[in-house]
């Protein structure tokens, strides 16, 4: 199935987690926040959501700045 | 015993919505060479809080190191900006984000109204404030030097306002003081002046103004040696502080001698 990440077009095995796809990108998951379709995903449920067709999936990180 | 310089810098702390500091010094991440140089300067700086951004992971770039490896927590709180927003909606966004890290319920509110200018939307700055202190953040507020604006932040419940001495990056130093110190007669927390300064002068005149702290990126990042600035803006804020503190003498028009003109 076909998901976006961070705006990229991404295709992923069907019933692929969150979890999963950070693991895929070699990801970790400390340094991070994720959200899917605009919602913040707890740490915690990763390993719960499975991603659908067409998510929209964005992970952000801690960059300088002023 | 005098009090020594330390004793001194050291005695007079200042709260941020009960969270305490010494360092009256807070500076920005972003626009080093590497990130070693970054870290050195804060150190030099003596800072307690950076500024940090929050952005799209690059993909594809496994195991690279993130800023974060970089701040040593114990030492620095994290104040979150939501940098490059341009509207009420996309600020509160990516303050939820810097919460979701659990690294910090401070933010730096900046929303900005165009990209030559970056200076803030004062309608949907005031907005964003409004929502975050509700929503339970440390809210330090980027604005422009407008005296009525800083008070309606006040009003809005705004942690600290941060009033531009002149515009972002620019490097001019304080560019309005009668506004600056309108708002210091007017607004009871914090003010510190967020941007615009270039050099050590720049940092020691704020803070003679009586702001209660000076936050800055470009001045150190971009200095030619920025090593050597961040020591200069260090001592530069503590000189301001305690000039300010000491009280300066009226200027006037003729000379004073300062040495007994009679009993030759």
């Amino acid at each position: 199935m076909r998901i976006l990440v961070n705006g990229e077009t991404r295709d992923v095995p069907e019933g692929t987690t969150l979890q999963g796809l950070l693991q895929s990108l070699g990801l970790r998951r400390e340094a991070l926040v994720a959200e899917v379709n605009r919602k913040i995903v707890e740490k915690t449920q990763d390993s719960a959501l499975g991603l659908q067709e067409g998510d929209q999936v964005e992970l952000i990180q801690f960059v300088g700045g002023g | 015993m005098a009090q020594t310089h330390q004793q001194l810098i050291q005695g007079d702390p200042w709260t941020i919505n009960g969270k305490q500091f010494t360092s009256r010094l807070l500076v920005g991440t972003g626009k080093y060479t590497t990130n070693e140089l970054m870290v050195d300067c804060l150190e030099a700086s003596g800072c307690q809080i950076v500024t940090v951004a929050l952005r799209r992971i690059p993909l594809g770039q496994k195991g690279e190191k993130s800023l974060l490896d970089y701040l040593d927590l114990k030492k620095y709180t994290l104040l979150p900006n939501t940098a490059g927003c341009f509207n009420t909606e996309e600020a509160v966004r990516v303050a939820h984000l810097a919460r979701a890290s659990g690294l910090s319920d401070f933010i730096k509110l900046e929303v900005l109204y165009d990209e030559q200018t970056l200076l803030p939307d004062p309608i949907a700055t005031l907005e964003a404030t409004k929502i975050l202190v509700q929503e339970g953040y440390t809210v330090m507020t980027y604005t422009s030097d407008d005296p009525v604006l800083a008070q309606k932040l006040e009003q809005a419940g705004a942690h600290a306002v941060m009033p531009a001495g002149s515009p972002i990056g620019s490097g001019q130093g304080v560019l309005n003081p009668n506004n600056i110190r309108i708002i210091l007669e007017k607004v009871k927390c914090p003010v510190l002046i967020d941007a615009g300064v270039g050099t050590a002068s720049d940092t020691a005149f704020a803070m003679e103004l009586g702001v209660q702290a000076v936050l800055m990126n470009t001045a150190i990042a971009h200095a030619k040696d920025p090593l050597r600035m961040a020591h200069a803006m260090r001592e530069s804020t503590e000189a301001g502080r305690l000039a300010f503190h000491a009280g300066r003498i009226p200027k006037k028009l003729y000379a004073q001698a300062s040495t007994p003109q009679k009993d030759f």
